[in-house]
């Protein structure tokens, strides 16, 4: 089956009817957004073109789904499947920080370090927080980066059932949960050791994630306030037929166009492993820059309407809001991208933006 | 056109320019070990250098993407933008072949006689044949249905009168491609025509018109009484609106529109490295990359659908605006992460010379190619038709 009719399948899944209080029950809305993707033979096998991945996290924003799709299939599965753990089949969700990683089997014959230091497998026992964890209460489980008991970062794979959650929200009502690990014993083969570089590679995506559920919503943004402006006749006009309008609106179209044209060729770079970072980067700080701008546009042109829930405009505007700052906002991303032109002696901006 | 529309796709170059990329770059990098000046902003409206377009001519870089059969070197239009956005990146003095390489070569090859092919095209591609751009009046800037030049027929051809205004290089060029009013018509739109006029003729007089720097590169370019052959008609007689408006899409949305800074930033660069660079400098640097990115995203969309034969004008625009905002936002962003004052006086090419070049140039940039306000009118309408 092709990647392009993958696409339309699953792109109309998540234009089909949603839960009706998705808001209420977050959780059981995703679960049913992964058996509707089931169902319709449309969820997104391992080995899916990455552009594809990227096209369809755009679509979710664009369409407010309920459920982690970005975070399953541009960041979780992607992350496990390089570590080499077992990629499951329900909605995953990520997230990193410090915690307290033990080894389960000391080796008490070892002689390097002190006690502790070595484990006679790599099973290992977690206590700590891991706090704003997209969607936690609706995945099956989540693929968690932290320091490992020897030193060097570690992936797990933890079940969210083994861990307690304490339920929070985002601006939009998403879920970002709190997970209290408490001595959870995580076995050998959910547990792998990896590279930095791959927790580098977790912050990209994560940023690319963001960014294409941004584009999406910004592509919301713009439908919804030009709609509004072709039809709200004011003074005996369309709104549209007002000078000061257009100059808005063209703005608006703008800064959409270009986080769309950004998360587009980062999806295209995911590709190719020596750009697909830097795109990354670049997506995610355009991404994060320009909701300021869309929702400050979108909400003048479309009046108290659009301030209430009487219009669908806030479910794009509160998630921008939100989004553009969870995984780092566009400072974050600035200063690499600034760190990475200026490093070194040699003129690097322009073969940066050129990819060569 | 809804906004999936105007997005016309991520843009992989094919892998043939990258070679060709690292050709432009060696040529240049032996171009500034031989002391030409590079590295300037906005080089392709002041940089004159007829001996820097022949060398680029030689290695077939003008005119590249005008069939062979003309003397063009038959490459797509996206390796023809691979080269051009190396040269303006770089800073290259340009500007002599630059409105014959855009506009006059495509523009004779899409519309003109196979007579006026065959004269035109293979000088141009030789860099030996230079155009202006006979389009605005004193009372036709964003509104060009308004020009007041007129062509009248005679005996042989043609007579224009009238006076063209802000044209580039005409005291320099050696053609220009001037849009007069061929006939009255209800339609506006109607009744134009495109010539091409020698600008040493002897009832053309070139006035210079200094720019705010003191530079001359505009001018006020009087038609008194211009005798034309008819061979002069470009394309048909009453489609001038038509053919003009096709080049617009070109005109708009190429790397000129948002490159004629970068050469600032890179010199800006340049300074940090040598003084150091504070998390606030990088992430201004940041910002700029990364907008600069992102636009160069979407102009490659529109080669891209250009190249593919599509629509593109409503992305051409919005390409503009985005595009040569940046130009003038880049220039204040270097002014606030390394304060330094502007001096035209400077030695040339040092970072304050460079720098008030920049200043003095800026309120050009989001004028020319079409006012920004009425660009951002079609990009409104265009979206509201398709919706």
């Amino acid at each position: 089956m092709s990647a392009e009719s993958l696409f339309t399948r699953a792109a109309a899944v998540l234009a089909g009817p949603h839960e009706s209080n998705a808001r209420e029950w977050p959780a059981e809305s995703a679960r049913s957004v992964w058996r509707a993707l089931r169902d319709a033979d449309a969820l997104p096998p391992l080995d899916t073109d990455p552009a594809v991945l990227v096209a369809l996290a755009c679509e979710a924003g664009y369409r407010s789904t309920w459920a982690p799709l970005a975070e399953t299939l541009l960041v979780a599965r992607p992350l496990l499947a390089a570590a080499g753990l077992a990629v499951p089949d329900g909605p995953l969700t990520v997230a990193s920080g410090p915690l307290d990683v033990r080894f389960t089997h000391v080796n008490t014959d070892s002689k390097v370090g002190p006690l502790g230091a070595c484990g006679t497998d790599d099973a290992v026992r977690v206590s700590g927080t891991l706090s704003r964890v997209p969607w936690a209460r609706a995945a099956d489980a989540v693929a968690v980066l932290t320091e490992g008991p020897s030193g060097g970062p570690v992936l797990l794979l933890l079940e969210t059932a083994e861990c307690r959650q304490v339920e929070g929200v985002n601006l939009a009502g998403e879920p970002r949960d709190e997970l209290v690990l408490v001595d959870v014993a995580v076995p050998a083969e959910r547990v792998r050791r990896v590279p930095a570089a791959l927790v580098r590679e977790a912050e990209w995506r994560s940023g690319l994630a963001r960014a294409a559920l941004i584009a999406g919503a910004a592509r919301g943004c713009v439908e919804l306030t030009v709609a509004h402006t072709a039809s709200r006749v004011q003074f005996g006009r369309p709104l549209s037929h007002f000078q000061a309008v257009k100059q808005e609106e063209a703005k608006l179209v703008e800064e959409a166009a270009l986080i769309a044209a950004a998360v587009e060729a980062a999806g295209t770079a995911l590709a190719d492993p020596d750009a697909a970072e830097f795109a990354g980067w670049i997506a995610a700080a355009q991404a994060s820059a320009s909701v300021a701008e869309i929702t400050r546009i979108a909400h003048q042109l479309q009046g108290a309407i659009g301030f209430t829930e009487l219009s669908p405009l806030h479910l794009s505007t509160t998630r921008l809001w939100s989004w553009r700052d969870e995984d780092g906002d566009e400072q974050v991303w600035y200063r690499r991208v600034g760190r990475r032109v200026v490093e070194g002696d040699s003129d690097r901006l322009w073969p940066l933006v050129t990819g060569s | 056109m809804t906004l999936s529309t105007l997005i016309t796709g991520a843009v992989q170059l094919p892998p043939e320019t990258r070679r060709l990329r690292q050709e432009v770059r060696d040529f240049l990098d032996a171009e500034r070990a031989a002391g030409t000046i590079l590295g300037r902003p906005d080089s392709w409206l002041t940089g004159w250098d007829p001996a820097f377009t022949r060398r680029l001519a030689e290695r077939g870089w003008v005119g590249m993407a005008l069939p062979r059969t003309y003397g063009g070197g038959g490459r797509g239009n996206l390796e023809r933008y691979v080269v051009i956005e190396e040269l303006l990146a770089a800073g290259a003095p340009v500007s002599a072949h630059w409105v014959a390489d855009r506009q006059a070569g495509p523009s004779i090859l899409r519309h003109g006689t196979e007579e006026q092919r065959r004269r035109f095209l293979p000088r141009i591609a030789a860099g030996e044949c230079f155009f202006s751009i006979g389009m605005s009046e004193q009372n036709s800037g964003s509104d060009l249905a308004s020009v007041q030049t007129r062509a009248e027929r005679t005996d042989g051809g043609w007579r224009l009168t009238g006076t063209k205004m802000w044209t580039g290089g005409a005291h320099i060029n050696d053609y220009a491609i001037v849009l007069a009013r061929t006939e009255e018509a209800e339609d506006r739109h109607a009744g134009l025509s495109q010539f091409i006029v020698d600008l040493r003729d002897p009832h053309v007089r070139v006035e210079p018109i200094r720019l705010l720097s003191g530079e001359h590169t505009f001018n006020y370019f009087h038609l008194e009484g211009v005798e034309l052959a008819a061979d002069a008609l470009l394309g048909r007689p009453g489609d001038g609106w038509q053919q003009v408006t096709g080049e617009l899409a070109l005109e708009r949305s190429g790397p000129e529109r948002f490159l004629s800074t970068l050469p600032l930033l890179i010199a800006l660069v340049r300074q940090l490295q040598r003084t150091g660079c504070s998390p606030d400098q990088h992430a201004r640097v940041g910002r700029l990359t990364a907008r600069l990115s992102s636009i160069r995203q979407l102009s490659l969309g529109v080669a891209a659908a250009l190249e593919a034969g599509r629509p593109a004008d409503v992305q051409a625009a919005l390409v503009k605006d985005l595009g040569t905002r940046f130009e003038g936002e880049l220039v204040n962003e270097v002014r606030e992460i390394l304060p330094v004052a502007a001096r035209f006086d400077a030695t040339r090419g040092s970072f304050p010379e460079l720098l008030a070049a920049a200043i003095l140039h800026s309120p050009g940039y989001t004028l020319r190619g079409g006012t920004n306000e009425i660009l951002r009118g079609i990009i409104t309408r265009g979206l509201e038709l398709s919706s």
